[in-house]
């Protein structure tokens, strides 16, 4: 068996290459079908009584008004009647319509015993039973004997408030209850495999009698891994009532109960030495899960500091659950240590980005910073910062970022190419949006040497090989490389009768435009077809694996953002972005840097605008919405240059990581626009003001 | 103006992709996502609701009659009473702008108008621009720029799109962007849309 | 939403016995259904008004326009005659939310729009406005809240339009009366659960705009998180008759800062007789603000709206604002 590797970007037709989406056409015109479009005869639509209150028990519970309503079918209570966050699910109901569906949930009468509540981190924190097991760590000298011998120290407070996933199509699922044992599922999820084995229990069948279906869906960001409470719920009404159900949680359920990324309150104090060396860092962080007290952010996130005191612990709030978001803790570690790093460096006039190079241990980091001061024009940043008296200031700041994305479980794939010359590839897998599917197509139709329509690639089912969830960037390094497998077992197969027909050694041939020819003597050549028509009967069939030589994780990520401050109205607006992203091997140019773009997008909403907002008294959300809970728009948006900075052979995972340095390096372009460093997020209108009036 | 000028007929042939029960066989071929069993043309039956009324929609060219409470949105009626789940619902709220749709050449928000309120007015959707094999420009650029990641906006953006180019075929960068200014997209593709948008403007508009 | 039942009327007649049976009235519908579909109004029916002829032109008269309360946002936004002549109202209407809202939303329905404070919005939280006993945004979070009128509920009003009419001068036009513009909006302290002067079964037929700012040097500014969509953190809307290079009158309306439109009789003394300035211009937006009772979170909005009075005011004097 020779050894594999990645075709040649150079020689090559679509690897590395930039090729539309295969399943472009279908979304742009409305073809695709998501979970939330499946509609099914004699469909019904199930919605879900939640508490209102943020900490309570249900003394009684009164579904009478609900089973009674005409064209309601089926009512579900068996779920925990103790709320410890608002929007905790007490009941749900299936019905004709969804208007009666809401119009149930409506008439369904709880007597509540309402507890007191927590719903802020900063409450939280001064109850100590609400306070998880710290996470300690210490390193070198004790920072407290050092800071008099530093040539600077700063100490401040730096806040990032918790933030929501805000997936457009909400989570949820249509569940066909087949008697006496099947169920197919439709389901918004990240994982159609992971999610097999819950469905199965929730109904009470064998995992095997279980299709999960996701052919296309609506973004994640991690919050959709398994099909959850609301898989529970639509299994069991599609059960009692014999027919399929859909539940597609509301905007508003979405909001408070689909998950969300733990805020972080850091107290700080650091020091520099005069050579911009970080020398001593002593930092305590707090942050709410929601019902838990669990914490994870790594501090001093990508930097060694010799003197070292870490402290950090769990808030339990009376909020909705976190769950993974999008590079999980590693935007926020980022927004707080860049800050950190970036106070000291001008604190001690130094470049920032020299600072970065010298107290960091990355290499490929180094040449990203290089690489990106270049691309922004980093010379012709604020000398000064906050400079000048005009109206809108102009400044640039950096940040970088390290992330894993690695492989995940291995997977498998079947190849398959028929006498007729067809060819497909099944795997298991599931495209969020990263543009799976198509380099599942782009890599068979490279080792076959045919043009990509002539692959059939089939994904999204659980009844396709086993294919790792989609999270922590591991699809395509776990994905690619079992499709590469297999492609490769095809190819090689199918040269096989080649070298039979053609009397020539099967090293001799090259799969190209849809012939096999002989290199030696190119005049020796036979079509694709021609030679599938002699195949054995059956054609091939082969199953792959994943390869580990052909993915590596570990990337590093350096992002510059120019931003002009309306120093009027406190009103922020990017300029230009440039991420510079170690990409490893890429499978497809164009839809690589649309992950790097929506990453930097990610980054700059987590800036500007995300914030979770609880309401202490009434323990409610108060932004539970895309009207209030903002993210930023089509006037925000700025000039954003992606670059693949790629390092190596290997294929490597790039979902995650382009979102978090972005929000730390808007923020420290904001302090070398005006001079004014904002150390709470997101930078409203409404911190400019108070850092202004603050520094008054 | 649509590219499917005329109406009844041709437009239903082509324009719905099925998914019907448990014979799904749902597979993907070069990116039409296409079943095995495709379902005749009628709606499905949803009983009858009570102070249900008639409400006509001309939607793509061709004229439904539906049964339903006049509560129902405009939105809703067209995703589960039609099967048109071309426009999304997202917000639910009006501030998303993943169900727009245009309406007598002006793009609204379907999640917040009432389908009877949807009456004696032209109705055009994603559906109606296009289709996989017979994309409109737009959409055709959308693909080409990769305009789309999980691609649950991009049909109120690409409708957004098609609206400001029917008006201004050469509609620039910035007033692109005020036109998209109602649309939210999560994945971020906001600049890819603009150039795809200004791509589409230079090859003809919203043909 | 509840079951409702679906009224077209054919007249203003019917329409309006239609309402006073406790239908909702609806014309665009976006606020209406915001408000039905959290529960916030169960009406037994909705009455639409667009089944009604009329009400949907812009018309130029002796004494200056008139506007059909159906008309929308975006007719008012793309009215040539409007742009020439009211600058500000082309302004404040061209800043309305999103395009896919003002192709619908209509002047009628933004006059009447209910605040947007996410406590009145709780459908599961009574606040005064809903017939409760408080106003959580004093003890809540008061972010977006009322700096000016404020009390016993802090709500802002919604409507730039709103803003327009005050600044020009417009009369309310209803199929009972006529209601001068300034005596159209209602402060909580005067009515808790209202925003307006309209009896009930009262409907906007129209906006008559006096001619007498007509051509006056104007300027909207809003300041938003979110310059995409948003609603605004305040907005100035600042029309100034120039007596050669002097200001020999002014008006300055405030939006988004108090529970109704906002006329500044403050910031406009600090500009009449004077030669706009930025000196002038901070002046004013200083006078603006010189009343402010702020909240526990919503300060920032003083220096705000301090900015945003002094960039109109430079704006409509054409003058450079940096």
């Amino acid at each position: 068996m020779q050894d594999v590797r990645w075709n040649d970007p150079e020689s090559s037709r679509y690897l590395g290459k930039s090729v539309p989406r295969l399943d472009g056409p279908g979304k742009v015109t409305g073809n695709a079908k998501y979970t939330f479009d499946i509609v099914l005869p004699g469909m019904l639509h199930a919605k879900v009584l939640r508490s209102p209150h943020a900490n309570a028990r249900v003394a009684n519970l009164d579904v009478s008004g609900a089973r009674n309503m005409p064209g309601v079918r089926a009512v579900f209570t068996d779920l925990p009647q103790t709320a410890r966050f608002a929007g905790a699910e007490i009941a749900a109901v299936a019905a004709d319509t969804e208007e009666i569906a809401r119009d149930a949930i409506r008439a369904i009468k709880v007597q509540w015993e309402v507890e007191p509540h927590v719903v802020s981190t900063r409450r939280g924190m001064r109850d100590s039973a609400r306070v998880g097991r710290p996470r300690e760590a210490t390193r070198g000298q004790d920072p407290d004997t050092l800071w008099s011998s530093a040539a600077a120290v700063i100490e401040a407070e730096y806040y990032c408030p918790v933030r929501e996933h805000l997936s457009l199509e909400t989570h949820g699922l249509v569940v066909q209850w087949q008697e006496p044992d099947r169920a197919t599922v439709w389901l918004s999820t990240q994982a159609v495999h992971g999610s097999r084995g819950e469905l199965a229990g929730a109904l009470g069948i064998p995992q095997q009698n279980v299709e999960v279906i996701c052919e296309v869906m609506g973004g994640g960001f991690g919050s959709k891994f398994g099909p959850g409470v609301e898989g529970r719920i639509a299994s069991a009404l599609s059960k009692m009532t014999g027919k399929p159900v859909k539940l597609m949680l509301e905007r508003y359920d979405e909001q408070v109960a689909s998950g969300n990324a733990p805020d972080a309150l850091m107290r700080v104090k650091a020091a520099m030495s005069a050579d911009g060396k970080l020398l001593a860092f002593d930092s305590q962080i707090w942050g709410t899960p929601g019902n838990g007290n669990n914490s994870g952010i790594p501090m001093p996130y990508i930097y060694t500091v010799p003197n070292q005191k870490t402290w950090q612990a769990g808030v339990s709030t009376n909020t909705g659950g976190a769950r993974a978001w999008r590079a999980p803790n590693c935007p926020p570690a980022s927004f707080l240590m860049e800050s950190v790093v970036d106070e000291l460096a001008n604190k001690l006039g130094l470049d920032p980005v020299k600072v970065r190079q010298i107290n960091q241990g990355s290499e490929i980091r180094t040449k990203q910073l290089e690489l990106g001061a270049q691309m922004i024009g980093w010379e012709n940043r604020n000398k000064t910062p906050g400079a000048g008296s005009a109206r809108y200031k102009r400044g640039m700041g950096c940040a970088v970022a390290q992330w894993g994305g690695g492989m995940g479980q291995p997977c498998n794939c079947d190849v398959k190419i028929g006498n007729d010359g067809s060819v497909y590839v099944g795997i298991g897998t599931q495209d969020l949006g990263t543009g799976t599917r198509t380099y599942v197509a782009t890599i068979v139709a490279e080792d076959l040497g045919l043009p990509l329509s002539r692959v059939r690639a089939d994904i999204g089912r659980s009844s396709l090989p086993f294919a790792t969830g989609s999270g922590g960037s591991v699809t395509s390094p776990s994905v690619a490389p079992a499709v590469k497998d297999a492609s490769m077992k095809a190819q090689v197969r199918l040269l096989e009768t080649a070298a039979t027909l053609m009397s020539a050694q099967a090293s001799d041939l090259e799969l190209r435009d849809g012939k096999i020819a002989s290199k030696s003597n190119p005049s020796n050549a036979m079509t694709f077809d021609q030679v599938c028509a002699k195949l054995p009967p059956g054609g091939i069939a082969v199953s792959g694996t994943t390869l580990a030589s052909l993915q590596q994780g570990g990337v590093a990520g350096a992002q510059f953002v120019e931003v002009e401050v309306d120093t009027w109205t406190g009103k922020i607006q990017p300029i230009k972005v440039v991420a510079v992203q170690d990409c490893g091997y890429v499978l497809n140019k164009l839809t690589a840097e649309s992950q790097l773009i929506g990453g930097v997008i990610q980054g700059l909403c987590m800036a500007l605008l995300e914030d979770r907002k609880m309401d202490e008294p009434t323990g409610r959300m108060l932004n539970p919405n895309m009207e209030m809970y903002k993210v930023i728009g089509s006037l925000e948006v700025p000039e954003i240059i992606p670059v693949l900075y790629e390092t190596h052979d290997k294929v490597a995972g790039i979902g995650e990581p382009a979102v978090i340095p972005a929000a730390a390096a808007c923020v420290n372009a904001v302090y070398n626009a005006t001079g004014v460093r904002l150390r709470t997020l997101p930078m409203t209108p409404k911190r400019w003001f108070e850092a202004m009036e603050a520094t008054q | 103006m649509p590219k499917e000028e005329s109406q009844t007929n041709g437009f239903s042939r082509r324009q719905f992709i099925r998914v019907s029960g448990a014979a799904v066989a749902a597979s993907t071929v070069a990116g039409t996502i296409i079943s095995a069993k495709p379902k005749p043309d009628a709606a499905p039956t949803v009983p009858a609701a009570q102070g249900a009324i008639d409400v006509t929609l001309k939607v793509n060219g061709k004229t439904h009659t539906l049964n339903v409470q006049p509560r129902v949105t405009l939105l809703d009626a067209l995703r589960e009473r039609l099967e048109i789940t071309g426009p999304k619902r997202i917000c639910d709220r009006g501030s998303c702008g993943g169900c727009t749709v245009i309406k007598d050449g002006k793009t609204v928000y379907a999640c917040m108008m009432l389908a009877v309120d949807a009456q004696n007015s032209d109705i055009l959707t994603v559906e109606g621009m296009g289709t996989p094999e017979n994309m409109s420009v737009v959409q055709a650029k959308f693909v080409e720029h990769d305009a789309l990641m999980c691609g649950f906006c991009t049909p109120g953006f690409v409708t957004s799109v098609h609206a400001v180019l029917e008006k201004n075929p050469n509609a620039t960068d910035a007033e692109i962007r005020r036109a998209c200014a109602g649309n939210i997209c999560r994945c971020g593709t906001f600049n890819r849309v603009f150039e795809a948008a200004v791509a589409a403007a230079k090859a003809g508009g919203s043909a | 939403m509840n079951n409702f039942s679906w009224i077209e009327p054919k007249t203003v007649a019917e329409a309006v016995t239609a309402v006073k049976n406790g239908g909702a009235p609806m014309s665009g519908g976006v606020e209406l259904l915001c408000l039905l579909k959290e529960h916030l109004i169960q009406p037994p029916s909705v009455v639409n008004l667009k089944t009604i002829p009329g009400m949907r032109s812009i018309e130029a008269v002796a004494g200056g326009m008139k506007i059909g309360a159906l008309v929308t946002a975006t007719d008012v936004a793309e009215s040539t005659v409007i742009r020439t002549d009211y600058a500000g109202l082309h302004q404040a209407a061209a800043s309305i939310a999103c395009p896919q809202i003002r192709n619908v939303g209509t002047v009628g329905g933004n006059l009447c729009q209910r605040p947007r404070c996410w406590y009145y919005r709780d459908p599961e939280i009574k606040c005064l406005k809903r017939g409760g006993q408080a106003c959580y945004a004093v003890a809540g979070n008061n972010e977006y809240h009322a700096i000016l009128g404020g009390g016993p509920c802090h709500i802002v009003h919604p409507s730039d339009l709103g803003s327009a009419f005050l600044a020009y001068g417009a009369t309310v036009v209803t199929n009972e009366r006529q209601i001068p513009i300034n005596q159209f909006f209602v402060l909580p302290k005067d009515d808790i659960l209202h925003e307006n002067n309209l009896r009930a079964g009262e409907l906007i037929t129209g906006v008559d705009v006096a001619a007498d700012w007509k051509g006056a040097r104007a300027a909207f500014y809003k300041a938003k998180e979110r310059e995409s969509f948003d609603w605004a953190l305040s907005t100035a809307l600042v029309l100034l008759k120039m007596s050669g290079s002097t200001v020999a009158d002014a008006r300055v309306v405030l939006g988004g800062v108090a529970p109704v439109p906002w006329r500044s009789a403050e910031a406009e003394n600090a500009l009449k007789g004077k030669t706009v300035s930025d000196t002038v211009a901070i002046a004013a937006g200083q006078a603006a603000v010189s009343k402010a009772t702020p909240m526990s979170e919503n300060r920032y909005k003083v220096p705000l709206t301090a900015n945003v009075v002094r960039i109109a005011v430079l704006q409509a004097a054409g003058l450079k604002a940096e």
